[in-house]
């Protein structure tokens, strides 16, 4: 599905990744976990696009997307999330939603001056499918209020939905539960696996909280310091010493650090 | 408070009310931005003031609406369709820039209301064939030829010139260019023009010093002639070339701002400050009390003209000002003025119209005078180089 | 007033369920009689600039309240539409049907070259930049003798149709507000489809919207293009307006703010309020005509006042009587259920 090879980037004398090669089956769940500053947001921005990479490759389905621009990686079936939400505030839930779903939308850009008829059938339909889109997610009576009067677990929530709006098959999400109580980061993790098996997506999951990613996700990669140090299954990255030394540093005590990474 | 409500009603009616016999409706839409600006639309004010405490003209007062247009074609025409439509005037009075004046011929002709124009010099304007257009200022087409003329006779060939892109200073120019190719078979040594709002001509007289000639010219508006003239001595130009520049060198500014540097520099007026005639001092005396105006330039002097004649005109007409009359009013104003005959007032000639639409018949004022600076500063001092009638004819 | 507001809304909904273009045919059919109810010409005339002044700015809310791009360069456009009308008119007898599409045409191309700095430049830069485009386009035009320069051009001819000229007021009027109308329409029609959304995307966060699939570039060129339309559009309906007269002094700053002030008074991003702001910003500088002292200040202060203490315009606040009942519907419906599942009010955001 996603084959990445040799990705680097610098900024400036910062050497935020260094030769990541990033492989990923079609249907897993990957986390992707590591420190503060490890690069996992950069790592994601170069894979979207919004940064040009320095050198490597990546690769969707053999298609090559190195450098390619956001919206031709959004229009080649991958949808992300950001850290930051990246809501359009002013904008009503409902048209948060119908955003994600512009690449489907089969009228030209124009087509509303003449083709009245054709838009408004099409919308209808357009509004239909984002208010059962709405209702996947659970905010389907908050669709004519502006996005800012949400909640910051609803926002979350609708993240979510504007990258289902979009139909893709790779799903990149920047810490989807950044921001909330437990009892909502299960409620999210459990719509993300809802979704992943309903429309069979492979899910990338950028994440702090650890116990999310050990329980959620099929395999786990660690990045630190711009490179790739660990990756397997979540019990065996779990024990990686690397990885531990990673989070926490040398000189803690062993099982101090097991009970850490744990809780 | 009951009562409180039914006066403003009442003051509010009588307020809107404006149009009842017996009343002369005037409206004037000038350039009134600057201080100069509005000192001609107080003057203009004051004087039909003045016409109305006097007991008015055959008895009806003169109700006079001062718009401002900023020099702008889309306000001057608006103003000029308000009054033509709304307020009902008799007659318009306006504008002082030839790019609103211009606009403005065509509202007028539609509208039959007749129209007098205080300052605008463009040639086009009494040349599109209307029969309610007057000029009491000077057409450029005089101005240019008086230049010319005085350039080849008295001064030499060999000229320079620098001219500003405003409307006034490039057809002026351009005219005096053409009449020396035209009449004397003479091209400019140098010719360009200054970008808007530049403010440093050195590079262009530094190659005009080096070209010798013996004249350099400059039109423009009042601040980039004196900063034209102080920077044409800054860079070596020696006294013995003869400065020349467009008829805005007649406003008071000029030899404030230029000092010494204006000692010598001529131009065409209609009006010169330094005119003897017993009139003209009168004039000068009461302007300058009045409105605190050092030099009174020509702006000045045509409103005033302007005033008389139209007083003169709506002395003539009879007219009944009823609503239901409008338009014959409106006819035997435009006809009254077309009968104003050699008048004689602050212009340096006399002032006539007569009943065709062309513009031997509307460019009232033909005699333009030659002015020189003798001194510059506050207290600057003119002389009048040469005064000459041209003919009718001239320029078209 | 705020059942009367939602009455008319749900009047028009209704209309609009019938035929998409029934509101606009009865808008027509209402409006066309108004020269028969004006009290003078001068009234007409009004009407008829207060009308090219709503396809103006209901061009630059597109570009500047959908699509959020600071633009200054608008009024250049403006003049390049008025300008290619009155040299063709002039200089090449060319009649108003011909120079209408090729004053748009004209406007467009140069809408492309004001739209191409937007790629890499934002908010008060951009500004600048489009602000030196709209100098230099009104500099170009004062120094050019081919274009009247300070001279400006006259003789422009009234649009003739069958050899009937429309010269008069009253004529031009029913040419130029059933433009106006269609104009208007068009402008709801793109911005109420996905277009539109776009535009506000684009707005909102760029790089969202692009991590959503939306073209960047391509939207906000659209968005420049679209304004430039209906600002070579106004431009030619002024140009053959009578007097039939285009100066320099007519296309400055000051008027570029004069259209801001419609959009930013009416409402940023709202069709309806950039129309009503054209209306009361037209009528307002004629009331204000004998002040003339104190309009420039008073349309500043304005400016000014709006952005600090009604953002959204007066469209806004039509706009926040159905957006705060629907959402007030929403929440009480609503509100208690979801918050046992999902975290409640917005301030439990931790970061």
């Amino acid at each position: 599905m996603l084959e990445v090879k040799g990705l680097n980037k610098s900024f400036g004398g910062l050497h935020a990744i260094r030769d990541v090669d990033f492989s990923l089956p079609e249907g897993e769940i990957r986390g992707l976990i590591g420190p503060n500053g490890s690069g996992k947001s950069t790592f994601f921005n170069l894979l979207s696009g919004v940064y040009p990479v320095d050198s490597g490759t990546v690769e969707v389905n053999g298609k090559d997307l190195t450098n390619a621009e956001p919206h031709e990686v959004a229009g080649a079936g991958i949808a992300r999330t950001f850290q930051l939400l990246r809501m359009f505030t002013e904008m009503t839930v409902l048209e948060n939603v119908m955003i994600g779903y512009h690449n489907h939308v089969q009228y030209g850009p124009l087509a509303g001056v003449f083709g009245f008829g054709r838009v408004g059938r099409e919308e209808k339909i357009i509004r239909r499918e984002m208010m059962e889109v709405l209702a996947f997610i659970g905010l389907e009576d908050f669709a004519d209020i502006p996005a800012s009067e949400l909640s910051i677990g609803q926002r979350r929530l609708l993240a979510l939905g504007r990258a289902m709006a979009m139909k893709p098959r790779l799903l990149l999400l920047d810490e989807p539960a950044a921001g909330l109580s437990p009892v909502n980061v299960d409620h999210i993790m459990a719509i993300i696996v809802r979704m992943k098996e309903k429309f069979g997506l492979t899910v990338v999951i950028v994440e702090h909280i650890l116990k999310v990613v050990m329980e959620t996700c099929d395999r786990v990669s660690v990045l630190d310091h711009g490179v790739k140090i660990a990756e397997g299954l979540p019990q065996e990255v779990r024990d990686d010493e690397a990885v531990v030394e990673a989070y926490l540093g040398r000189e803690m005590d062993d099982e101090e650090v097991k009970r850490a990474i744990h809780a | 408070m009951k009562k409180t409500l039914t006066c403003l009603v009442v003051a509010g009616l009588l307020a809107s009310g404006s149009s009842w016999a017996g009343e002369i409706r005037i409206g004037a839409t000038m350039r009134m931005i600057s201080e100069n600006g509005q000192k001609y639309g107080q003057m203009m004010q004051d004087e039909f003031d003045a016409i109305n405490a006097r007991g008015g003209i055959n008895g009806n007062t003169v109700e006079l609406i001062l718009l401002n247009d900023e020099c702008k074609s889309d306000k001057g025409v608006a103003n000029a369709n308000k009054f033509a439509y709304q307020d009902n005037v008799h007659l318009i009075i306006g504008s002082t820039c030839s790019s609103v004046s211009l606009p403005i011929v065509d509202v007028t002709a539609q509208a039959e209301v007749p129209q007098i124009i205080p300052h605008s010099t463009n040639d086009q304007i009494t040349k599109k064939d209307s029969a309610w257009v007057f000029r009491v200022p000077i057409s450029a087409r005089y101005y240019k030829g008086v230049v010319a003329k005085y350039l080849h006779d008295k001064v030499g060939d060999q000229v320079a010139y620098v001219y500003a892109s405003d409307a006034a200073a490039m057809s002026e120019t351009q005219g005096i260019i053409q009449q020396m190719r035209d009449v004397y078979g003479v091209e400019p040594v140098y010719e360009a023009q200054t970008q808007e709002k530049e403010i440093d001509f050195r590079s262009h007289l530094l190659k005009i010093k080096d070209l010798e000639p013996d004249a350099i010219y400059f039109g423009g508006l009042q601040e980039p002639i004196a900063r034209f003239l102080v920077q044409s001595y800054e860079v070596g130009i020696p006294a013995s070339v003869v400065r020349a520049a467009s008829s805005a060198a007649s406003n008071a500014p000029v030899p404030k701002l230029a000092g010494d540097a204006v000692q010598g520099v001529f131009f065409s007026a209609a009006y010169s400050d330094s005119d003897t005639r017993p009139i003209a001092q009168l004039f000068n005396s009461y302007v300058r009390n009045r409105y605190g105006i050092g030099g009174v330039d020509h702006d000045f002097s045509q409103a005033y003209d302007l005033i008389r004649i139209v007083e003169i005109a709506l002395g003539n007409a009879d007219l009944s000002l009823e609503d239901d009359d409008l338009a014959a009013d409106r006819t035997a104003i435009r006809d009254a003025i077309a009968n104003v005959q050699g008048y004689e007032g602050l212009a340096s000639g006399p002032i006539s119209f007569c009943a065709d639409s062309t513009p031997q018949c509307r460019d009232g004022n033909r005699t333009p005078v030659l002015i020189q600076y003798i001194e510059g500063g506050e207290d600057f001092k003119v002389g009048i180089l040469d005064r000459v009638t041209m003919p009718i004819e001239f320029g078209l | 007033m705020q059942n009367f507001i939602s009455g008319i809304a749900g009047f028009f909904t209704r209309l609009k369920s019938i035929h998409p273009l029934l509101p606009w045919g009865i808008a027509l059919v209402v409006l066309l009689p108004l020269p028969q109810f004006t009290v003078n010409n001068y009234q007409v005339y009004l009407i008829n600039f207060i009308c090219i002044m709503i396809i103006l700015a209901t061009g630059l809310n597109i570009v500047k309240g959908f699509a959020g791009q600071v633009t200054v360069g608008h009024v250049a456009l403006y003049a390049i539409g008025a300008y290619t009308s009155a040299v063709l008119s002039t200089k090449f007898g060319m009649p108003f049907y011909v120079n209408l599409p090729v004053s748009i045409l004209a406007a467009m191309i140069a809408g492309v070259l004001v739209g191409i700095p937007s790629f890499r430049l934002e908010g008060a830069y951009l500004a600048l930049a489009t602000l030196a485009f709209a100098q230099a386009v009104e500099v170009y035009i004062r120094v050019t003798n081919y274009l009247g320069a300070a001279s400006g051009i006259g003789g422009i001819k009234a649009p003739e149709f069958f050899g009937y000229s429309l010269r008069k007021y009253d004529d031009y009027f029913y040419l130029v507000m059933p433009i106006m109308l269609a104009a208007v329409y068009a402008s709801f029609a793109i911005l109420r489809s996905a277009t539109g959304r776009a535009f506000m995307a684009v707005r909102e966060d760029p790089i969202s919207a692009a991590s959503m699939g939306i073209n960047v570039r391509r939207y906000k060129l659209i968005a420049f293009v679209m304004s430039a339309f209906y600002a070579g559009l106004a431009g030619s309906l002024y140009a053959h307006m009578l007097p039939g007269y285009v100066h320099p002094n007519n296309f400055t700053v000051i008027e570029m703010v004069t259209v801001l002030l419609m959009v930013v008074l009416g409402g940023i991003g709202n069709i309806w309020g950039g129309v009503i702001g054209a209306i009361i910003v037209t009528i307002v500088a004629d009331i204000t005509r004998e002040y003339y002292f104190y309009q420039l200040l008073l349309f500043g202060a304005v400016i000014v006042g709006t952005v600090l203490f009604m953002p959204k315009g007066i469209g806004g606040i039509i706009d926040r009587y159905f957006v705060n009942r629907r959402f007030i519907a929403a929440r009480e419906e609503t509100a208690e259920v979801k918050r046992g599942i999902v975290g409640g009010s917005p301030d439990e955001s931790s970061g």
